[in-house]
């Protein structure tokens, strides 16, 4: 009892300290890292659905943050839908595209996933690049309509130019996320996915049907990355066919590897540290004018992998944590 | 019109070849170690600089048969220390995600390295023919493209008879079909690893050599020849030099045809295509082992 009120207290603490994040840090730059930190939690934890707890490598990740960014983009500007419903619904194409690419998927294990989802992350890129009539090709959409103002009354509304005003509402929906998505693991769905990966042929021969299982965890999967890539679009009011770049998708599966692979913090740690290391590389770099950021990405993987298999939270727990269930958090 | 056909399916078998001489290092690196290398594509592009700064040094022929040499041995190098220091540790732990990730990490690792050190404007490879051509009965190619294709169809033809005639070749062959019985053999498979791994990369510094002549050089050109290397191999199956000549040459053809008569801008997208087809009716691959 009285670890689920120190527990609650925690959890309490850290909503109070990032929502007071902004009255701390005014600069807008700092601001804008933090929404992008937002963003790479989603995205990153996303992914973690799939290659962390289900063992399915998929490489096309940058494709469903790609098809949610520009679907709702194009839906805003050409229907005039309303961007709150423009996410939603560019998260839903997006999960259609994952059962898309679920079906052929279903089969492969390893190499062959790992190929055939890269394969569909450069034709989806390919497309936005050769399909000028409607997006643009390479010069990408601009001018997206960022989140419509919410009124209050009559002269209170609240506008969501400003980076601050961004943040709380990304702030919002990431714990959302988060929170169904600690729901969605720690369910008999969450831990018939893990059975699945240790072992696929014994999960099968207790009778799970493994074909549906990754069905739908590839559809709420990019469910949930096209939604980050609703907010990105509305945030960044940019976008450009290097969204969808496998570079893209391989920053997310070093952010997730770091932090550690298959826990639910993991890719939270993962996507706020490399969002941080990157841009304050940024000044390292102009500072002795070499591009070492994606020097220190690939290191930082390499030595992951070979050193430190559940990342940060691995080290973590072996120095701090012993307990079966403080592990598992 | 038919001129036309014929030209494409010409060009198309001489990128072809260039393409089996990439795919069959990674196919041999899967057969033999289970291993999965994204870095394929890198070790290629290094190849590639490797050539530029020896035709900088040397002119001529002299410089072009010595970066052969030092782009194959140089890769080899590389490839031999990765295999030691990173690949060798994950042989033990049975797990193809970390596997492939660690490649990926390398994969990042070497490309932005090399953008640090050769900077990111693209370079041209010296062609020791000065871009000649010559106009056989039914279609006009370049010279070098002439002498890339033989020069890889020897290269298949060395490694062929290696494998099969010689006694290293055939240990190669028994660790690729069952580990543990070549061990009990008293074949060291530790040592059959390294050396695998050695031939593939060497395999894929020269096929940078070769491929560097049809594309210019950048840092970052390593991703596509890893992606058209892994589509090749997956459409050969997995492991087998055979299956992966027929599919380079399939590759090759069909970009060529496609890039001519369906899209040049997806052309990149075709090998994509026919690997997600080829997967969903036939799996192993058409020239695989049954039971991967």
């Amino acid at each position: 009892m009285k670890s689920l009120w120190l527990k609650c207290g925690k959890i309490i603490t850290l909503f109070v300290v990032l929502f007071a994040l902004p009255s701390a840090i005014t600069d807008r730059y700092f601001q804008h890292i933090m929404v992008l930190s937002c963003i790479y939690v989603i995205l990153a934890s996303s992914w973690n659905l799939l290659a962390g707890y289900s063992g399915l490598l998929n490489l096309g990740h940058a494709a469903f943050f790609g098809i949610g960014a520009y679907s709702s983009a194009l839906l805003v500007i050409h229907m005039g839908l309303s961007p709150w419903l423009g996410i939603f619904v560019g998260a839903a194409i997006s999960a259609l595209f994952g059962v898309g690419l679920g079906v052929p998927a279903l089969r492969l294990r390893g190499p062959y996933l790992a190929i055939v989802t890269i394969g569909f992350s450069e034709i989806i890129k390919l497309v936005s690049m050769n399909w000028v009539g409607l997006t643009r090709g390479s010069l990408g959409l601009s001018e997206i309509p960022p989140l419509t103002p919410i009124k209050l009354s009559q002269n209170l509304k609240i506008e969501f130019i400003t980076e601050q005003n961004a943040y709380y509402v990304i702030l919002i929906f990431t714990i959302l996320t988060l929170f169904v998505i600690r729901k969605l693991v720690k369910s008999e769905f969450g831990l018939t996915l893990e059975s699945m990966r240790e072992e696929e042929d014994g999960a099968e021969s207790i009778g799970i049907n493994t074909s549906q299982y990754k069905l739908v965890i590839f559809m709420i999967s990019a469910f949930i990355a096209g939604f980050a890539g609703g907010l990105y679009a509305h945030y960044v009011r940019l976008l450009s066919p290097e969204t969808l770049s496998l570079h893209e998708t391989f920053t997310v599966l070093t952010m997730v590897a770091v932090g550690g692979i298959g826990t639910f913090v993991g890719p939270v740690i993962g996507a706020v540290f490399l969002t941080v290391l990157s841009e304050a590389l940024r000044f390292f770099e102009e500072a002795i004018n070499f591009d070492i950021r994606m020097v220190i990405y690939g290191a930082l993987l390499m030595v992951t992998i070979l050193f430190m298999r559940k990342g940060i939270v691995g080290v973590y727990n072996s120095l701090f944590g012993s307990t079966a269930e403080e592990r598992e958090r | 019109m038919e001129s036309l056909f014929l030209q494409q399916i010409a060009n198309g078998l001489i990128i072809g070849s260039i393409y089996c001489l990439m795919a069959v290092g990674l196919t041999m690196i899967f057969g033999v170690m289970k291993i999965s290398n994204f870095a394929h594509g890198d070790f290629l592009m290094l190849g590639s600089y490797f050539a530029i700064y020896t035709t900088l040094c040397l002119t001529g022929w002299v410089g072009w048969i010595s970066a052969m040499f030092i782009a194959a041995i140089g890769v080899g190098i590389i490839g031999f220390l990765a295999e030691r220091w990173l690949f060798r540790p994950m042989m033990l732990r049975n797990a193809d995600i970390d596997v492939l990730m660690l490649s990926i990490g390398l994969s990042i690792f070497i490309a932005n390295t090399a953008h640090v050190m050769f900077g990111s404007s693209p370079k041209m490879l010296i062609d020791p023919f000065r871009s000649q051509n010559i106009n056989l009965f039914f279609f006009s190619t370049s010279l070098i493209r002439i002498f890339s294709f033989f020069l890889s169809v020897l290269a298949i033809i060395v490694l062929q008879v290696f494998l099969t005639r010689t006694k290293t070749g055939t240990a190669i062959r028994a660790t690729s079909q069952n580990r543990n019985a070549s061990m009990l053999m008293g074949i060291d498979t530790g040592l059959i690893f390294g050396l695998t791994f050695v031939i593939g990369s060497a395999f894929a510094g020269l096929s940078g050599v070769l491929y560097g002549t049809i594309v210019t050089i950048t840092p970052t050109m390593g991703g596509l020849p890893t992606l058209k290397a892994f589509a090749i191999t997956i459409m050969g199956g997995m492991g087998s030099i055979k299956g992966a000549i027929y599919g380079g040459l399939i590759l090759g053809v069909a970009e060529a045809l496609g890039g001519n008569y369906i899209s040049m801008d997806y052309k990149n997208a075709i090998g994509f295509i026919i690997i997600i087809v080829i997967l969903l009716f036939m799996p192993e691959g058409l020239f695989g082992r049954k039971g991967r």
